[in-house]
């Protein structure tokens, strides 16, 4: 069969889209029964380059002649380039070359022409880029070039934008819609409500401090770009480039084999690796361009603080309207990650407004942040929910249940597989659910009063095309797997290798995964929970082609048809003869079997989802705001499990990332010069070992056949969206007062409790 | 009279000191940190440089027996102690049973923070062979993951002196 | 961080010596991160690391216990011979890696962590600069107590709990050595003394003692973090005194975190001097810490912290 192309239905963090894309052979049918590779716990396969260091992150590359490069970022919040003179700075010893303004050439990024505006627009906007051979000559640099600006008004706080007197950023304003929801008419439902709950609820801005902060080496062989570069996208850094230097596809490729974290914000090309190129390019050397800690919190991306109202009202034991309005500081991002798609799509609510606005201001810009919107919005909503329920009598849990929607309330598909009952069920029995009272227990000390809460998640997760995997099988019997992926910490590499070896036939041991290389078949960005599901189908068509063709070969050799022959652990399986792979290939020349797979489409009129539910129990110190989780339950439903060993992993690591949001993480912007102070992982707090509680972890585990043909959906991002509400509803509980703004330090909580 | 002390620097001096147990001598001048002498200068490379301000614990070596911040020491001061990076556990070929655990436990996610926990745990295990998890705790309370792989490096921690040492890793698990 | 010349000396001689002219350097992890974020600058640095009379921890009959000033706060962590106090507030300190490096004496003498002081962007009061940023800014991280010229907070876990022991440091200057209480080691910056130490130019802490007569307190470390390890306090409270028959007497309060020095909280000590502490003498004197405290913008809920935290160590010296 040949290629041809399709229209598929895609969700990617929270938008849904269709799309074409291009398919090549017949999908699998769903596995069925059971299975012994995929599902088992793996370790790591390249766990061993990881713990001795040998692992060669984008910081490791070390190249002949090798010059490094660093931004001179404006000190102020909003100013005027009006003049860059680097004479000084270029005759320092050691310096190479300087770009700026006026002498870079046009490279086109997100929708501008150039990476050096002539208006800065934050504090760590980038001005000029030195290259240099070493550190101490880039600095002295730095300090040598000299910049004439016009400062200019800005506003870089949230609620300071939204004021009628604040600093204009943009010709229609400050703030604009990006997103609204309406079903019923929430007015006339909200007035004939019993109990309506009116709340503000505020998110801080959360810093991603990706310990391998963003950075990229190019060289230019002057003829080809290689960049390395640590990313979660290697063909967006690709595209990226192309647009920028406008260079052939052919002439440009990017790598990235391992890398120290992204969480959302290494989705694609920076300004630091188009800046890396054109330095390479014109001074003929390599250029390594690696962000420090503090360059990393200024401009590298952020999750919004956001400004939710909700007002929420029950009838007769129901939730009878819900309006929720949601204002996110996108700094200079020209997008939302809307809070209020958890609002819009949990729960089965006929009437319901929601609106979502982009507020812009002299901040660095939002980037996609693990679940971005729907950790933000969910607290609000699932706090408000469950404050709801307390006030009116109703258990919490009781009544998310009565509106458990049953099929996707945007689309109104039904969904391809939904268990969120299930996990309510068990996370409730795991946590003591029905031992929870109004108002909280006593805590372990007279200081300590106990509480436990919840939330529910909701995210895609689906997957879909395009994504590409080849399987080339080795006269050996060994097998080298490849696709333009990249494992950013999830274990890609391992699940991918399991899924391959678990078609072919082979041991994981025996499959080799090459990842992160643009000069392999396409693969989709590693965010939005969609590697498993996009790619691990087109690894498993790939592996179910290369099994073919060697069995077809085999069949010729051992002078039997192919159907009576299946590959089991490296060997060619016939009525009780088994021979390995290799002996099969001693009797051919040199001969390798390429194997193809491709994605195919999603169910036509299906909603693909993810669902989950977390409960919390803590204790709070009510002398001095101190909340101590002890214990999170979180059940999720992501279908299939491929690595229960690295799954169980990403939820840890979900919960932990949540419980900074919850409790300790916080930008803190100078109002006065818009300046982050705490751009450092001294005051910018994210948890420590001493800050992670007893965690549960359980999965459904049921293959979604309905979604892929692998029957596993995403769970990068699901564990992380209910932890802060479940946390907050927990301290709610103990305390018998709403936490409704993050972070939950004592000085928060102090304030809440003297509220009361 | 007695000696007088002298200067060394600003400009590049020479140092001497022991990385994994092999002599290294460098020239380079005092404001050089010791993560920078082992990763430029030595081309160790598995020590990681995250915060470059001892905020974060990647960086974490050990210096004559004790885990410090390399980041945080300068390397002249180092002169004539022993360094042990996490190159020198597998030097022979085999891991270390830490090394071990934290593969077997998934002590790890994006492995940027890795070499700097194992080296807090095996500084660790000299002092104390069979740590409780508190132990465990208190020894990568100084070392961030944002991953958030804490559960898997406590159990990891406690897991490493139940193994053999020296058992080899799966074949064809070198280098992925 | 700028270039510079190094030294390292072996003897206490040449160190004094050398420090007339270069920046005494011991564990590093303050003054390098200064120097790292260009607060600091100086063009030579001795090493104090290799003059072992600055070592040595030990109980000497009659005379207390003697803390060289590069005794490391993991031998002081560990330390059998030093009061519980000391000990606990040495554990709470930093990180392992960090009390594995870092000095008696440099935690002693660490500048604050305003993050206005250790931004070089912001020419600060303290930096020889016109105003404070942090009065009428972020000041969450900064002083209720005491407060004059700057806002910042005393970050130093130790020197609560050293001054809490009556405990004395030892300097030695160019010409002269002088002896001095811990307390007397800290000033609130005002004009015209723009630093938050009291050490004249080139002198070295060599020790830091603590009197055999404090060595018979009970004593207690509490320190409220934002996270649960690593961080610096938001407010803590070194409570030390000898506990008699049912009596507390030599009764010493010190705040960390509340003030721009260590702050004594007289008053609460006198509400708890001589008495027998319960529930309501330990409540009035967390009454009497915080009853001259000004708040800041950001700031109030120390003020609650502080209270809390001397009610809750006066009562853990007597359970």
């Amino acid at each position: 069969m040949s290629p041809r192309v399709v229209r598929t239905r895609v969700e990617f963090e929270g938008e849904i889209n269709d799309e074409l894309s291009i398919i090549d052979g017949r999908d699998l049918p769903a596995w069925r029964g059971a299975l012994d590779v995929v599902g088992a716990r793996t370790p790591r396969v390249d766990g061993v380059a990881r713990v001795t260091g040998r692992a060669r992150y984008t910081q490791d590359v070390v190249l002949p002649g090798m010059l490094h490069a660093r931004f001179l970022r404006s000190p102020y919040a909003r100013a005027r380039v009006l003049k860059v003179d680097a004479s000084r700075a270029l005759a320092i010893p050691g310096v190479h070359d300087v770009i700026h303004r006026t002498n870079a050439p046009k490279a086109a990024f997100r929708g501008e022409e150039t990476i050096f505006r002539d208006e800065v627009r934050f504090a760590g906007d980038e001005v000029a880029a030195v290259a240099a051979v070493s550190d101490e000559a880039l600095r002295d640099a730095l300090r040598a070039l000299v910049v004439e600006y016009e400062v200019l008004p800005h506003v870089a706080d949230l609620e300071e934008a939204l004021r009628d007197d604040a600093p204009r950023l943009e010709e229609k304003g400050n703030v604009s819609d990006s997103g609204k929801q309406d079903r019923g008419d929430v007015r006339k439902a909200l007035a004939q409500c019993e109990h309506v709950l009116e709340a503000t609820y505020r998110t801080s801005t959360q810093l991603h401090n990706c310990l391998e902060s963003h950075s990229a080496v190019a060289h230019w062989d002057g003829d080809r770009l290689t960049v390395w570069e640590s990313t979660q996208h290697v063909f967006g850094v690709r595209e990226g480039l192309r647009a920028a230097l406008r260079l052939p596809l052919s002439r440009i490729r990017v790598l990235c084999e391992h890398m120290g974290g992204g969480f959302g914000s290494k989705g694609g090309v920076g300004k630091y690796t188009i800046a890396a190129s054109i330095l390479a390019m014109r001074t003929g050397r390599p250029v390594r361009f690696v962000l420090d800690r503090e360059e990393e919190n200024l401009a590298a991306g952020n999750r919004s603080a956001t400004l939710q109202k909700v007002r929420i009202g029950l009838r007769r034991g129901r939730i009878h309207a819900i309006l929720h309005s949601s204002w996110s500081n996108a700094g200079q991002g020209r997008w939302v990650a809307d809070p209020t798609g958890p609002t819009n799509s949990l729960y089965d609510l006929p009437d319901l407004k929601t609106r979502s606005y982009r507020v812009v201001t002299n901040a660095g810009s939002l980037s996609a942040f693990r679940a971005p919107g729907y950790v933000e919005g969910t607290f609000a909503l699932e706090s408000a929910i469950e404050e709801l329920a307390d006030r009116a009598g109703i258990d919490p849990l009781q009544l998310r249940l009565r509106h458990l929607a049953k099929k996707d309330p945007l689309s109104g598909y039904a969904y391809s597989d939904k268990r969120l009952r299930e996990c309510y069920e068990i996370g409730a029995r795991e946590i003591g659910w029905k031992a929870r009272k109004r108002g909280g227990a006593p805590g372990s000390t007279p200081d300590r009063r106990r509480g436990i809460g919840m939330a529910s998640q909701i995210w895609g997760g689906g997957g879909g095309p395009p994504a590409y995997a080849t399987v080339h099988l080795n006269p050996d019997g060994t097998v080298v797997a490849r696709c333009g992926s990249q494992d950013i910490g999830t274990g890609t590499r391992t699940v991918l290798a399991q899924i391959c070896a678990q078609e072919l036939g082979v041991d994981v041991d025996a499959v080799r995964v090459e990842l992160g290389d643009t000069d392999s078949p396409y693969g989709p960005t590693s965010a939005g929970s969609l590697t498993v599901a996009s790619v691990g189908p087109a690894m498993r068509a790939a592996a179910a082609d290369a099994r073919a063709q060697l069995l077809g070969t085999a069949a010729g050799i051992l002078e039997v048809t192919a159907k009576e022959l299946r590959v089991e652990r490296g060997h060619i399986v016939s009525k009780g003869t088994r021979t390995p792979i290799k002996e099969i290939f001693d009797q051919l020349q040199n001969y390798t079997v390429i194997g193809k797979g491709s994605r195919f489409p999603n169910p036509e009129r299906i909603a693909i989802k993810t669902f989950g539910a977390q409960f919390a129990q803590v204790e709070v110190d009510l002398g001095t705001g101190e909340i101590f989780v002890e214990h999170i339950v979180a059940v999720h439903d992501i279908g299939r499990v491929v690595n229960p060993l690295t799954a169980a992993s990403q939820v840890q690591g979900g919960i932990v990332q949540a419980l900074g949001f919850a409790l300790t993480e916080e930008r803190v912007v100078d109002r006065g010069t818009g300046r982050v102070l705490n751009a450092d992982l001294e005051a910018y707090k994210v948890p420590t070992v001493r800050d992670v509680p007893r965690i549960t972890v359980r999965f459904l585990d049921t293959p979604d056949r309905r979604a892929n043909s692998t029957g596993a959906k995403g769970l990068g991002e699901p564990p992380m969206i209910p932890t802060a509400a479940a946390v907050a509803n927990a301290v709610a509980n103990a305390t018998g007062v709403p936490m409704r703004a993050t972070p939950m330090t004592p000085a928060r909580v102090l304030a809440a409790l003297g509220a009361r | 009279m007695p000696s007088r002390t002298t200067y060394r620097g600003p400009g590049p001096a020479a140092l001497s000191l022991h990385v994994n147990g092999q002599p290294l001598e460098a020239v380079v001048p005092p404001h050089r940190t010791l993560l920078d002498l082992l990763r430029d200068t030595a081309g160790l490379t598995g020590t990681k440089k995250v915060c470059d301000e001892g905020t974060c614990g990647a960086c974490t070596v050990i210096v004559d027996g004790r885990a410090v911040y390399s980041c945080m020491t300068l390397a002249h001061t180092c002169e004539g102690k022993s360094i042990e990076t996490i190159e020198s556990l597998s030097a022979s070929g085999e891991l270390h049973p830490v090394q071990r655990a934290f593969i077997d436990e998934d002590a790890l996610q994006c492995g940027f923070c890795t070499p700097g926990q194992v080296m807090s745990v095996v500084a660790l295990l000299r002092a104390k062979p069979r740590p409780t998890e508190d132990d465990v705790r208190r020894a990568v309370s100084g070392n961030l993951c944002r991953c958030g792989s804490y559960t898997g490096i406590v159990a990891a921690g406690v897991a490493a002196t139940r193994r053999a040492p020296g058992r080899t890793a799966p074949k064809g698990d070198t280098e992925r | 961080m700028k270039p510079f010349a190094l030294a390292r000396p072996a003897t206490l001689a040449e160190a004094r010596r050398l420090a007339r002219e270069a920046t005494p350097l011991a564990g590093g992890t303050d003054l390098l991160g200064l120097m790292k974020a260009g607060v600091a600058a100086p063009p030579r640095l001795v090493d104090l690391t290799g003059v072992g009379a600055l070592r040595g921890l030990r109980r000497e009959r009659g005379r207390g216990l003697r803390i060289g000033a590069l005794v490391r706060l993991a031998e002081l962590e560990e330390a059998k011979d030093a009061p519980q106090v000391l000990r606990e507030a040495a554990s709470l300190a930093a990180t392992p890696q960090l009390r594995a490096t870092g000095t008696v004496g440099g935690n002693l003498l660490q500048r604050n962590r305003c993050w206005y002081f250790r931004d070089e962007a912001f020419p600060c009061w303290l930096k020889g600069g016109a105003r404070c940023f942090a009065r009428h800014g972020e000041n969450r991280y900064h002083s209720i107590l005491g407060v004059e010229a700057c806002v910042a907070a005393a970050p130093s876990d130790l020197a609560p709990a050293l001054i809490a022991l009556d405990a004395r440091a030892a300097l030695v200057g160019p010409r002269a050595s002088r002896t001095v209480a811990v307390a007397d080691l800290y000033q609130a910056p005002r004009e015209g003394v723009r630093d938050e130490h009291t050490l004249r130019p080139a002198e070295i802490v060599t020790e830091v003692r603590v009197p055999e007569a404090s060595l018979a307190r009970r004593g207690v470390y509490l320190k409220q973090m934002e996270r649960k390890t690593w961080a610096f306090a938001l407010v803590s409270v070194a409570a030390a005194a000898r506990v008699h028959g049912g009596q507390v007497t030599d009764v010493r309060l010190v705040l960390g975190g509340a003030a721009p020095l260590p702050w004594r909280a007289r008053e609460a000590e006198r509400v708890a001097e001589g008495t027998a502490l319960d529930e309501r003498v330990a409540a009035a004197a967390g009454e009497a810490a915080v009853a001259g405290a000004q708040p800041l913008e950001h700031n109030a809920y120390k003020i609650v912290l502080a209270r809390e935290l001397v009610r809750r160590a006066l009562l853990r010296l007597v359970t």
